[in-house]
Protein backbone atom coordinates (compact mmCIF):
# COMPACT_ATOMS: atom_id res chain seq x y z
CA UNK A 1 0.00 0.00 0.00
CA UNK A 2 3.01 2.14 0.14
CA UNK A 3 5.56 3.77 -2.07
CA UNK A 4 7.90 6.87 -2.82
CA UNK A 5 7.34 10.11 -4.61
CA UNK A 6 10.04 12.01 -5.14
CA UNK A 7 10.86 15.81 -5.92
CA UNK A 8 13.17 18.36 -7.14
CA UNK A 9 14.99 20.76 -5.93
CA UNK A 10 15.01 24.54 -6.74
CA UNK A 11 17.13 27.07 -7.08
CA UNK A 12 17.01 30.91 -6.97
CA UNK A 13 17.75 32.96 -10.83
CA UNK A 14 19.88 35.43 -9.21
CA UNK A 15 22.52 32.76 -8.36
CA UNK A 16 22.63 31.15 -12.07
CA UNK A 17 25.51 32.23 -14.17
CA UNK A 18 24.10 33.28 -17.38
CA UNK A 19 27.09 33.84 -18.83
CA UNK A 20 26.43 29.68 -19.38
CA UNK A 21 23.06 29.77 -19.35
CA UNK A 22 20.50 30.58 -21.67
CA UNK A 23 16.41 30.84 -22.60
CA UNK A 24 14.51 28.76 -24.51
CA UNK A 25 12.17 25.85 -25.55
CA UNK A 26 13.10 22.75 -26.58
CA UNK A 27 10.58 23.24 -29.59
CA UNK A 28 11.67 26.83 -30.69
CA UNK A 29 15.16 27.21 -29.94
CA UNK A 30 16.98 25.29 -32.47
CA UNK A 31 18.97 26.82 -34.69
CA UNK A 32 17.44 26.74 -38.25
CA UNK A 33 19.19 25.91 -41.08
CA UNK A 34 18.79 29.12 -42.84
CA UNK A 35 19.65 31.31 -39.96
CA UNK A 36 22.82 33.19 -39.45
CA UNK A 37 24.08 32.98 -36.13
CA UNK A 38 22.97 36.87 -35.56
CA UNK A 39 19.61 36.18 -36.78
CA UNK A 40 19.18 33.29 -34.48
CA UNK A 41 19.98 35.33 -31.41
CA UNK A 42 18.20 37.94 -32.41
CA UNK A 43 14.52 35.62 -32.65
CA UNK A 44 15.97 34.21 -29.39
CA UNK A 45 16.05 37.51 -27.87
CA UNK A 46 12.65 38.02 -29.04
CA UNK A 47 11.09 35.63 -27.48
CA UNK A 48 8.85 34.75 -24.09
CA UNK A 49 11.30 33.68 -21.42
CA UNK A 50 10.51 30.06 -20.42
CA UNK A 51 12.67 27.66 -19.54
CA UNK A 52 16.40 28.13 -17.98
CA UNK A 53 18.91 25.62 -20.18
CA UNK A 54 22.37 24.39 -18.50
CA UNK A 55 24.75 22.91 -21.33
CA UNK A 56 27.06 20.95 -20.69
CA UNK A 57 30.38 19.36 -22.71
CA UNK A 58 31.89 15.58 -22.64
CA UNK A 59 33.71 15.90 -19.80
CA UNK A 60 31.47 18.46 -17.63
CA UNK A 61 28.22 15.74 -17.99
CA UNK A 62 30.92 12.93 -16.83
CA UNK A 63 32.44 14.09 -13.66
CA UNK A 64 28.53 15.04 -13.14
CA UNK A 65 27.68 11.56 -13.65
CA UNK A 66 30.42 10.43 -11.64
CA UNK A 67 29.99 13.04 -9.15
CA UNK A 68 25.98 11.57 -9.06
CA UNK A 69 25.97 8.09 -9.16
CA UNK A 70 28.99 8.28 -5.74
CA UNK A 71 26.70 10.49 -3.75
CA UNK A 72 25.18 9.77 -0.22
CA UNK A 73 21.54 8.93 -0.46
CA UNK A 74 19.20 8.95 2.42
CA UNK A 75 18.45 5.50 3.81
CA UNK A 76 15.23 4.28 3.36
CA UNK A 77 13.17 2.00 5.68
CA UNK A 78 12.52 -1.77 4.20
CA UNK A 79 9.43 -0.72 3.42
CA UNK A 80 9.95 2.16 1.68
CA UNK A 81 12.56 0.16 -0.75
CA UNK A 82 9.72 -2.25 -2.60
CA UNK A 83 8.32 0.64 -4.64
CA UNK A 84 9.76 3.34 -6.84
CA UNK A 85 7.33 5.64 -8.70
CA UNK A 86 8.48 4.97 -12.12
CA UNK A 87 7.37 8.62 -13.48
CA UNK A 88 9.15 10.06 -10.65
CA UNK A 89 12.17 8.23 -10.46
CA UNK A 90 14.91 9.72 -8.39
CA UNK A 91 17.78 10.99 -11.01
CA UNK A 92 20.72 9.14 -8.88
CA UNK A 93 18.47 5.73 -9.50
CA UNK A 94 18.69 6.59 -13.16
CA UNK A 95 22.00 7.68 -13.73
CA UNK A 96 22.89 4.48 -12.07
CA UNK A 97 21.50 2.38 -14.84
CA UNK A 98 24.36 3.84 -17.47
CA UNK A 99 26.37 6.85 -18.05
CA UNK A 100 24.03 7.59 -20.77
CA UNK A 101 20.99 6.86 -19.35
CA UNK A 102 20.45 10.71 -18.27
CA UNK A 103 21.37 11.76 -22.03
CA UNK A 104 18.37 9.81 -23.14
CA UNK A 105 15.94 11.08 -20.42
CA UNK A 106 15.75 14.72 -18.23
CA UNK A 107 19.09 15.93 -19.28
CA UNK A 108 18.43 15.20 -23.47
CA UNK A 109 20.27 17.68 -25.86
CA UNK A 110 17.39 17.27 -28.20
CA UNK A 111 16.13 20.58 -29.92
CA UNK A 112 18.82 22.81 -28.06
CA UNK A 113 22.05 24.60 -29.26
CA UNK A 114 24.58 26.56 -27.21
CA UNK A 115 24.10 30.29 -28.34
CA UNK A 116 28.08 30.86 -27.50
CA UNK A 117 28.69 28.26 -30.13
CA UNK A 118 25.69 27.69 -32.50
CA UNK A 119 26.20 24.25 -31.92
CA UNK A 120 24.74 21.06 -30.28
CA UNK A 121 25.80 20.50 -26.48
CA UNK A 122 26.72 17.16 -25.27
CA UNK A 123 23.90 16.93 -22.59
CA UNK A 124 21.29 19.95 -21.09
CA UNK A 125 19.47 20.48 -17.55
CA UNK A 126 16.91 23.03 -17.87
CA UNK A 127 15.09 24.86 -14.90
CA UNK A 128 11.56 25.90 -14.82
CA UNK A 129 9.78 28.90 -13.24
CA UNK A 130 8.30 27.93 -10.78
CA UNK A 131 7.09 31.14 -8.94
CA UNK A 132 5.49 34.64 -10.57
CA UNK A 133 8.11 36.88 -10.17
CA UNK A 134 10.37 33.83 -11.65
CA UNK A 135 12.77 34.17 -8.79
CA UNK A 136 12.79 30.26 -8.18
CA UNK A 137 13.50 27.76 -10.94
CA UNK A 138 12.77 24.07 -10.35
CA UNK A 139 15.53 21.09 -11.71
CA UNK A 140 13.23 19.61 -14.46
CA UNK A 141 14.14 15.80 -13.77
CA UNK A 142 15.88 16.15 -10.71
CA UNK A 143 13.67 14.30 -7.90
CA UNK A 144 15.92 13.08 -5.75
CA UNK A 145 16.81 11.06 -2.66
CA UNK A 146 20.33 12.50 -1.91
CA UNK A 147 21.35 14.14 0.96
CA UNK A 148 21.05 17.12 0.79
CA UNK A 149 24.31 18.22 1.99
CA UNK A 150 25.19 16.28 -1.09
CA UNK A 151 22.48 17.59 -3.09
CA UNK A 152 24.42 21.05 -2.94
CA UNK A 153 27.86 19.43 -3.68
CA UNK A 154 26.77 17.60 -6.82
CA UNK A 155 24.16 19.61 -8.38
CA UNK A 156 26.66 22.79 -7.89
CA UNK A 157 29.00 20.58 -10.10
CA UNK A 158 26.38 21.62 -13.10
CA UNK A 159 27.72 24.31 -15.34
CA UNK A 160 25.81 27.82 -14.13
CA UNK A 161 24.98 26.33 -11.00
CA UNK A 162 28.82 26.87 -9.79
CA UNK A 163 27.43 29.29 -7.37
CA UNK A 164 23.77 27.72 -7.33
CA UNK A 165 21.61 28.80 -4.08
CA UNK A 166 19.05 25.74 -3.19
CA UNK A 167 15.86 27.09 -1.29
CA UNK A 168 14.74 24.12 -1.79
CA UNK A 169 15.97 20.36 -1.57
CA UNK A 170 14.71 17.43 -3.40
CA UNK A 171 12.80 14.64 -1.00
CA UNK A 172 11.41 11.66 -0.77
CA UNK A 173 7.95 10.83 0.44
CA UNK A 174 5.39 8.26 1.22
CA UNK A 175 2.76 7.29 -1.08
CA UNK A 176 -0.50 5.73 0.11
CA UNK A 177 -3.36 4.59 -2.20
CA UNK A 178 -6.24 2.20 -2.25
CA UNK A 179 -6.06 -0.86 -3.83
CA UNK A 180 -9.72 0.65 -5.78
CA UNK A 181 -10.51 -1.75 -8.42
CA UNK A 182 -11.12 -4.45 -5.92
CA UNK A 183 -12.88 -1.65 -3.09
CA UNK A 184 -14.25 1.20 -5.42
CA UNK A 185 -17.53 1.51 -8.29
CA UNK A 186 -16.77 3.76 -11.24
CA UNK A 187 -17.78 6.36 -9.13
CA UNK A 188 -14.95 6.23 -6.76
CA UNK A 189 -17.85 5.05 -3.68
CA UNK A 190 -16.77 2.47 -1.37
CA UNK A 191 -18.70 -0.79 -2.71
CA UNK A 192 -18.89 -2.35 1.42
CA UNK A 193 -20.61 1.47 2.00
CA UNK A 194 -22.35 3.52 -0.13
CA UNK A 195 -21.94 6.62 2.24
CA UNK A 196 -17.98 6.45 1.53
CA UNK A 197 -16.54 7.98 -1.14
CA UNK A 198 -12.98 8.41 -2.05
CA UNK A 199 -11.19 11.15 -3.85
CA UNK A 200 -7.60 12.10 -5.41
CA UNK A 201 -4.40 10.45 -5.38
CA UNK A 202 -5.62 8.10 -2.50
CA UNK A 203 -7.74 6.39 -5.15
CA UNK A 204 -4.75 5.73 -7.72
CA UNK A 205 -5.53 8.53 -10.25
CA UNK A 206 -1.77 9.53 -10.24
CA UNK A 207 -0.95 13.99 -10.44
CA UNK A 208 -2.76 17.43 -9.37
CA UNK A 209 -5.20 17.35 -12.70
CA UNK A 210 -6.29 13.73 -12.26
CA UNK A 211 -6.80 14.33 -8.90
CA UNK A 212 -8.80 17.06 -9.32
CA UNK A 213 -10.57 15.08 -11.87
CA UNK A 214 -11.53 12.43 -9.34
CA UNK A 215 -12.77 15.41 -6.78
CA UNK A 216 -15.00 16.29 -10.01
CA UNK A 217 -16.37 12.88 -10.17
CA UNK A 218 -17.00 12.22 -6.45
CA UNK A 219 -18.84 16.09 -6.25
CA UNK A 220 -21.22 15.14 -9.37
CA UNK A 221 -22.07 11.84 -7.71
CA UNK A 222 -22.50 13.09 -3.99
CA UNK A 223 -24.85 14.83 -5.48
CA UNK A 224 -26.98 12.51 -6.87
CA UNK A 225 -26.46 10.18 -3.68
CA UNK A 226 -27.69 13.17 -1.48
CA UNK A 227 -30.35 13.93 -3.54
CA UNK A 228 -31.93 10.65 -4.61
CA UNK A 229 -31.91 9.92 -0.63
CA UNK A 230 -33.43 13.18 0.82
CA UNK A 231 -36.50 12.48 -2.09
CA UNK A 232 -36.21 8.72 -1.91
CA UNK A 233 -35.69 7.97 -5.52
CA UNK A 234 -33.55 5.59 -7.10
CA UNK A 235 -29.56 7.09 -7.01
CA UNK A 236 -28.56 6.97 -10.73
CA UNK A 237 -24.88 7.46 -10.97
CA UNK A 238 -22.96 9.59 -12.93
CA UNK A 239 -20.50 8.42 -15.08
CA UNK A 240 -18.98 10.04 -18.19
CA UNK A 241 -17.93 8.14 -21.72
CA UNK A 242 -14.93 5.96 -21.95
CA UNK A 243 -14.23 8.10 -24.59
CA UNK A 244 -13.47 11.17 -22.16
CA UNK A 245 -10.37 11.34 -20.00
CA UNK A 246 -12.19 12.03 -17.38
CA UNK A 247 -14.52 8.71 -17.27
CA UNK A 248 -11.51 6.51 -18.60
CA UNK A 249 -9.10 7.53 -15.75
CA UNK A 250 -12.63 6.20 -13.23
CA UNK A 251 -13.12 3.31 -15.04
CA UNK A 252 -9.40 2.60 -15.12
CA UNK A 253 -8.49 2.35 -11.26
CA UNK A 254 -12.10 0.54 -10.38
CA UNK A 255 -11.26 -2.33 -13.11
CA UNK A 256 -9.81 -5.43 -11.93
CA UNK A 257 -6.35 -5.47 -12.75
CA UNK A 258 -3.59 -8.20 -11.94
CA UNK A 259 -1.19 -4.96 -11.16
CA UNK A 260 -2.96 -2.49 -9.89
CA UNK A 261 -0.49 0.57 -10.62
CA UNK A 262 -1.79 4.25 -9.64
CA UNK A 263 -2.54 5.88 -13.10
CA UNK A 264 -1.91 9.23 -15.36
CA UNK A 265 -3.69 10.27 -17.72
CA UNK A 266 -2.55 8.99 -21.17
CA UNK A 267 -4.42 8.24 -24.32
CA UNK A 268 -3.78 4.51 -23.41
CA UNK A 269 -6.52 4.27 -21.58
CA UNK A 270 -9.25 5.37 -24.10
CA UNK A 271 -11.02 3.10 -26.62
CA UNK A 272 -9.00 2.85 -29.95
CA UNK A 273 -9.73 5.72 -32.83
CA UNK A 274 -12.89 3.18 -34.99
CA UNK A 275 -12.21 5.30 -38.08
CA UNK A 276 -9.05 4.66 -40.58
CA UNK A 277 -5.98 3.96 -38.94
CA UNK A 278 -4.06 7.15 -38.08
CA UNK A 279 0.15 6.80 -38.39
CA UNK A 280 0.90 10.01 -37.10
CA UNK A 281 0.83 10.23 -32.95
CA UNK A 282 0.16 14.29 -32.99
CA UNK A 283 -3.15 14.17 -35.74
CA UNK A 284 -4.11 10.71 -33.96
CA UNK A 285 -4.34 11.72 -30.58
CA UNK A 286 -6.36 15.39 -32.19
CA UNK A 287 -9.02 13.11 -33.01
CA UNK A 288 -8.74 10.97 -29.61
CA UNK A 289 -9.10 14.78 -28.09
CA UNK A 290 -11.81 15.88 -30.43
CA UNK A 291 -14.25 12.62 -29.82
CA UNK A 292 -13.69 13.10 -26.23
CA UNK A 293 -15.03 16.69 -25.88
CA UNK A 294 -17.88 15.66 -28.26
CA UNK A 295 -19.10 13.08 -26.13
CA UNK A 296 -18.03 14.85 -22.53
CA UNK A 297 -21.78 15.85 -21.92
CA UNK A 298 -23.20 13.02 -23.58
CA UNK A 299 -25.88 10.71 -21.88
CA UNK A 300 -25.86 7.48 -22.04
CA UNK A 301 -29.26 6.04 -22.94
CA UNK A 302 -31.78 4.77 -19.79
CA UNK A 303 -29.66 7.28 -17.52
CA UNK A 304 -31.66 10.45 -18.60
CA UNK B 1 -28.94 11.24 7.81
CA UNK B 2 -27.17 15.14 8.33
CA UNK B 3 -28.32 17.68 5.72
CA UNK B 4 -24.50 18.41 4.28
CA UNK B 5 -21.90 16.30 2.91
CA UNK B 6 -18.67 15.85 4.43
CA UNK B 7 -15.40 16.13 2.96
CA UNK B 8 -11.96 14.67 4.92
CA UNK B 9 -8.68 16.81 3.35
CA UNK B 10 -8.60 20.31 1.86
CA UNK B 11 -5.97 19.33 -0.70
CA UNK B 12 -6.61 19.42 -4.86
CA UNK B 13 -9.22 16.74 -4.53
CA UNK B 14 -11.43 17.73 -1.63
CA UNK B 15 -11.43 21.82 -2.76
CA UNK B 16 -12.84 20.94 -6.04
CA UNK B 17 -15.54 18.60 -4.41
CA UNK B 18 -16.26 21.28 -1.92
CA UNK B 19 -16.72 23.85 -4.06
CA UNK B 20 -18.68 21.78 -6.74
CA UNK B 21 -20.92 20.55 -3.81
CA UNK B 22 -21.27 23.89 -2.71
CA UNK B 23 -22.81 25.17 -6.35
CA UNK B 24 -25.23 22.45 -6.41
CA UNK B 25 -27.21 24.33 -3.41
CA UNK B 26 -25.70 21.29 -0.68
CA UNK B 27 -23.71 22.41 2.65
CA UNK B 28 -20.39 20.99 2.92
CA UNK B 29 -18.15 20.22 6.48
CA UNK B 30 -14.66 20.28 5.38
CA UNK B 31 -12.04 18.75 7.78
CA UNK B 32 -8.58 19.53 7.27
CA UNK B 33 -6.01 18.91 9.80
CA UNK B 34 -3.56 21.79 8.84
CA UNK B 35 -2.25 24.00 9.93
CA UNK B 36 -2.78 22.08 12.96
CA UNK B 37 -0.13 19.20 11.69
CA UNK B 38 1.17 19.07 8.64
CA UNK B 39 2.30 16.50 6.23
CA UNK B 40 5.90 15.59 5.65
CA UNK B 41 5.47 17.65 2.18
CA UNK B 42 3.12 20.17 2.91
CA UNK B 43 4.06 23.65 4.91
CA UNK B 44 1.86 25.90 4.17
CA UNK B 45 -1.31 26.65 6.09
CA UNK B 46 -3.37 27.02 2.92
CA UNK B 47 -5.65 24.88 1.59
CA UNK B 48 -5.12 23.41 -2.24
CA UNK B 49 -1.36 23.26 -1.53
CA UNK B 50 1.09 22.20 -4.34
CA UNK B 51 3.37 20.28 -3.16
CA UNK B 52 6.47 19.12 -5.62
CA UNK B 53 6.45 20.63 -9.11
CA UNK B 54 4.62 23.75 -9.75
CA UNK B 55 3.66 22.72 -13.45
CA UNK B 56 0.18 21.14 -14.42
CA UNK B 57 1.76 19.39 -17.71
CA UNK B 58 0.94 20.32 -20.98
CA UNK B 59 -1.98 22.68 -21.83
CA UNK B 60 -2.10 20.79 -25.23
CA UNK B 61 -5.05 19.37 -26.51
CA UNK B 62 -2.66 16.60 -27.84
CA UNK B 63 -1.13 15.36 -24.78
CA UNK B 64 -3.74 13.53 -22.34
CA UNK B 65 -3.39 15.77 -19.08
CA UNK B 66 -3.63 18.90 -21.51
CA UNK B 67 -7.16 17.31 -22.61
CA UNK B 68 -8.10 16.50 -19.21
CA UNK B 69 -7.51 20.26 -18.06
CA UNK B 70 -9.50 20.85 -21.22
CA UNK B 71 -12.48 18.82 -19.86
CA UNK B 72 -12.14 20.08 -16.28
CA UNK B 73 -12.54 23.68 -17.68
CA UNK B 74 -15.60 22.73 -19.70
CA UNK B 75 -17.35 21.31 -16.30
CA UNK B 76 -16.42 24.55 -14.74
CA UNK B 77 -13.65 23.43 -12.45
CA UNK B 78 -12.73 25.92 -9.83
CA UNK B 79 -8.92 24.72 -9.57
CA UNK B 80 -8.26 24.49 -13.42
CA UNK B 81 -9.93 28.01 -13.46
CA UNK B 82 -7.37 29.65 -10.84
CA UNK B 83 -5.00 27.71 -12.33
CA UNK B 84 -5.39 29.46 -15.49
CA UNK B 85 -5.52 32.93 -13.75
CA UNK B 86 -2.25 32.19 -11.72
CA UNK B 87 -0.24 30.87 -14.47
CA UNK B 88 3.41 31.62 -15.04
CA UNK B 89 5.27 31.46 -18.46
CA UNK B 90 6.10 27.62 -19.24
CA UNK B 91 5.85 27.10 -22.72
CA UNK B 92 3.09 24.33 -23.30
CA UNK B 93 2.82 23.94 -20.37
CA UNK B 94 0.31 25.34 -17.44
CA UNK B 95 2.51 25.95 -14.42
CA UNK B 96 1.51 28.11 -11.73
CA UNK B 97 2.51 30.69 -9.03
CA UNK B 98 2.12 28.04 -6.19
CA UNK B 99 1.46 30.64 -3.57
CA UNK B 100 -1.12 32.25 -5.39
CA UNK B 101 -3.05 29.45 -6.77
CA UNK B 102 -3.64 28.07 -3.21
CA UNK B 103 -4.44 31.65 -1.46
CA UNK B 104 -7.06 32.11 -3.94
CA UNK B 105 -9.03 28.83 -3.55
CA UNK B 106 -8.37 29.00 -0.02
CA UNK B 107 -10.48 32.68 -0.05
CA UNK B 108 -12.97 31.24 -2.82
CA UNK B 109 -13.36 27.84 0.21
CA UNK B 110 -13.59 30.08 2.70
CA UNK B 111 -15.95 32.88 1.69
CA UNK B 112 -18.43 30.02 0.16
CA UNK B 113 -21.31 30.15 2.99
CA UNK B 114 -22.34 26.41 2.27
CA UNK B 115 -18.62 25.44 2.59
CA UNK B 116 -17.56 24.93 6.72
CA UNK B 117 -13.93 24.26 7.27
CA UNK B 118 -13.36 22.60 10.52
CA UNK B 119 -9.33 22.76 11.67
CA UNK B 120 -9.38 19.10 12.81
CA UNK B 121 -7.75 15.76 11.96
CA UNK B 122 -9.97 12.74 11.80
CA UNK B 123 -8.74 9.09 12.63
CA UNK B 124 -8.21 6.50 14.64
CA UNK B 125 -8.51 7.00 18.42
CA UNK B 126 -9.37 10.94 17.58
CA UNK B 127 -11.79 12.87 18.63
CA UNK B 128 -13.44 12.39 15.31
CA UNK B 129 -13.35 9.28 13.24
CA UNK B 130 -14.27 8.14 9.98
CA UNK B 131 -16.72 5.14 11.25
CA UNK B 132 -18.49 7.83 13.21
CA UNK B 133 -18.63 10.63 10.11
CA UNK B 134 -20.29 7.79 7.71
CA UNK B 135 -22.95 6.84 10.39
CA UNK B 136 -23.96 10.66 10.08
CA UNK B 137 -23.76 11.72 6.20
CA UNK B 138 -22.35 11.06 3.47
CA UNK B 139 -18.56 11.31 3.40
CA UNK B 140 -15.86 12.07 0.83
CA UNK B 141 -11.99 11.01 1.96
CA UNK B 142 -9.88 13.32 0.04
CA UNK B 143 -6.80 12.97 2.29
CA UNK B 144 -4.34 11.89 0.13
CA UNK B 145 -1.06 9.89 -0.95
CA UNK B 146 0.31 11.86 2.70
CA UNK B 147 -2.96 10.35 5.14
CA UNK B 148 -2.19 10.90 8.09
CA UNK B 149 -1.25 7.62 10.10
CA UNK B 150 -4.65 7.53 12.38
CA UNK B 151 -6.34 7.55 9.46
CA UNK B 152 -4.59 5.69 7.22
CA UNK B 153 -5.41 2.82 9.70
CA UNK B 154 -8.71 3.66 9.97
CA UNK B 155 -9.44 3.41 6.09
CA UNK B 156 -7.47 0.19 6.25
CA UNK B 157 -9.43 -1.29 8.79
CA UNK B 158 -12.62 0.10 7.18
CA UNK B 159 -11.86 -1.55 3.64
CA UNK B 160 -10.63 -4.77 5.21
CA UNK B 161 -13.93 -5.39 6.92
CA UNK B 162 -16.34 -6.72 4.08
C1 LIG C 1 10.82 15.50 4.74
C2 LIG C 1 11.83 16.60 5.04
C3 LIG C 1 11.78 17.77 4.30
C4 LIG C 1 12.71 18.78 4.55
N1 LIG C 1 12.64 19.86 3.76
C5 LIG C 1 13.61 20.79 3.88
C6 LIG C 1 13.62 21.88 3.00
O1 LIG C 1 12.74 22.01 2.14
N2 LIG C 1 14.62 22.80 3.12
C7 LIG C 1 15.60 22.67 4.07
O2 LIG C 1 16.50 23.51 4.10
N3 LIG C 1 15.60 21.66 4.93
C8 LIG C 1 14.64 20.72 4.88
N4 LIG C 1 14.66 19.69 5.75
C9 LIG C 1 15.72 19.67 6.81
C10 LIG C 1 16.93 18.80 6.39
O3 LIG C 1 16.63 17.51 6.82
C11 LIG C 1 18.33 19.11 6.97
O4 LIG C 1 18.23 19.17 8.35
C12 LIG C 1 19.00 20.39 6.51
O5 LIG C 1 18.72 20.69 5.18
C13 LIG C 1 20.51 20.27 6.66
O6 LIG C 1 21.06 19.34 5.70
P1 LIG C 1 22.48 18.65 5.82
O7 LIG C 1 23.06 18.62 4.49
O8 LIG C 1 23.24 19.32 6.91
O9 LIG C 1 22.15 17.20 6.36
P2 LIG C 1 22.02 15.82 5.60
O10 LIG C 1 23.07 14.93 6.16
O11 LIG C 1 21.98 15.99 4.14
O12 LIG C 1 20.63 15.32 6.08
C14 LIG C 1 20.25 15.26 7.42
C15 LIG C 1 18.96 14.50 7.52
O13 LIG C 1 18.01 15.14 6.68
C16 LIG C 1 17.12 14.22 6.12
N5 LIG C 1 17.21 14.27 4.65
C17 LIG C 1 18.23 14.70 3.90
N6 LIG C 1 17.97 14.60 2.62
C18 LIG C 1 16.73 14.09 2.53
C19 LIG C 1 15.88 13.75 1.44
N7 LIG C 1 16.26 13.90 0.16
N8 LIG C 1 14.66 13.25 1.73
C20 LIG C 1 14.25 13.09 3.01
N9 LIG C 1 15.01 13.41 4.07
C21 LIG C 1 16.22 13.89 3.83
C22 LIG C 1 17.54 12.86 6.61
O14 LIG C 1 16.71 12.51 7.69
C23 LIG C 1 18.98 13.07 7.03
O15 LIG C 1 19.36 12.14 7.99
C24 LIG C 1 13.72 18.65 5.55
C25 LIG C 1 13.74 17.47 6.27
C26 LIG C 1 12.83 16.44 6.02
C27 LIG C 1 12.91 15.16 6.81
C1 LIG D 1 6.07 14.91 -2.55
C2 LIG D 1 5.06 14.78 -3.62
C3 LIG D 1 5.31 15.33 -4.85
C4 LIG D 1 4.35 15.28 -5.86
N1 LIG D 1 4.62 15.87 -7.04
C5 LIG D 1 3.71 15.90 -8.01
C6 LIG D 1 3.99 16.60 -9.22
O1 LIG D 1 5.05 17.18 -9.39
N2 LIG D 1 3.04 16.61 -10.17
C7 LIG D 1 1.86 15.99 -10.00
O2 LIG D 1 1.03 16.05 -10.90
N3 LIG D 1 1.56 15.30 -8.87
C8 LIG D 1 2.47 15.24 -7.87
N4 LIG D 1 2.21 14.55 -6.72
C9 LIG D 1 1.01 13.70 -6.61
C10 LIG D 1 -0.36 14.34 -6.35
O3 LIG D 1 -0.80 14.92 -7.54
C11 LIG D 1 -0.41 15.37 -5.28
O4 LIG D 1 -0.03 14.78 -4.09
C12 LIG D 1 -1.84 15.97 -5.11
O5 LIG D 1 -1.76 17.03 -4.22
C13 LIG D 1 -2.86 14.97 -4.63
O6 LIG D 1 -4.09 15.60 -4.39
P1 LIG D 1 -5.07 15.09 -3.26
O7 LIG D 1 -6.22 16.02 -3.25
O8 LIG D 1 -5.32 13.66 -3.43
O9 LIG D 1 -4.24 15.23 -1.90
P2 LIG D 1 -3.55 16.51 -1.21
O10 LIG D 1 -3.51 17.64 -2.15
O11 LIG D 1 -2.30 16.01 -0.60
O12 LIG D 1 -4.56 16.89 -0.06
C14 LIG D 1 -4.78 16.11 1.08
C15 LIG D 1 -5.14 17.01 2.25
O13 LIG D 1 -5.64 16.22 3.32
C16 LIG D 1 -5.08 16.63 4.54
N5 LIG D 1 -5.10 15.48 5.46
C17 LIG D 1 -4.33 14.36 5.42
N6 LIG D 1 -4.69 13.50 6.40
C18 LIG D 1 -5.72 14.08 7.08
C19 LIG D 1 -6.53 13.69 8.18
N7 LIG D 1 -6.35 12.52 8.80
N8 LIG D 1 -7.50 14.53 8.63
C20 LIG D 1 -7.70 15.73 8.01
N9 LIG D 1 -6.97 16.15 6.95
C21 LIG D 1 -5.99 15.33 6.49
C22 LIG D 1 -3.71 17.15 4.18
O14 LIG D 1 -3.24 18.08 5.12
C23 LIG D 1 -3.95 17.78 2.80
O15 LIG D 1 -4.28 19.14 2.89
C24 LIG D 1 3.13 14.59 -5.66
C25 LIG D 1 2.90 14.03 -4.42
C26 LIG D 1 3.84 14.11 -3.40
C27 LIG D 1 3.55 13.51 -2.09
Amino acid sequence: MYFYDAAAPIVTKESIDFSVAFYGDRYSQEKKKEETMEEWKKRLAGEEPSYINLPMDQEEYETFWKALVEAEVVTLHEFEKKEIFEGCMPIEVMAKRGMDTLRFGPLKPMGFDDPRTGKRPYAVVQLRQDDKQAELYNLVGFQTNLKFGEQKRVFQLIPGLGQGDFVKYGVMHRNTYLNSPELLTETYQLKSNPNLYFAGQLTGVEGYVESISSGMVVALNTIAYYQSQKQRIDYLPITFSAYTMIGSLAKYISTPNHKFQPMNANFGILPEWEGKKIRDKKERYQKLAERSLKHLFFVPEGKK
Amino acid sequence: MKEYITIIGGGLAGTEAAYQIAKAGIPVKLYEMKPKKYTPAHHSSELAEVVCSNSFKSNLLTNACGLLKEELRKLDSLLIRIADETKVPAGQALAVDREEFSQRVTEEIKNNPLIEIVSEEVGKGLPTTLSDLIKESITIVATGPLTSDPLAEEIAELTRAK
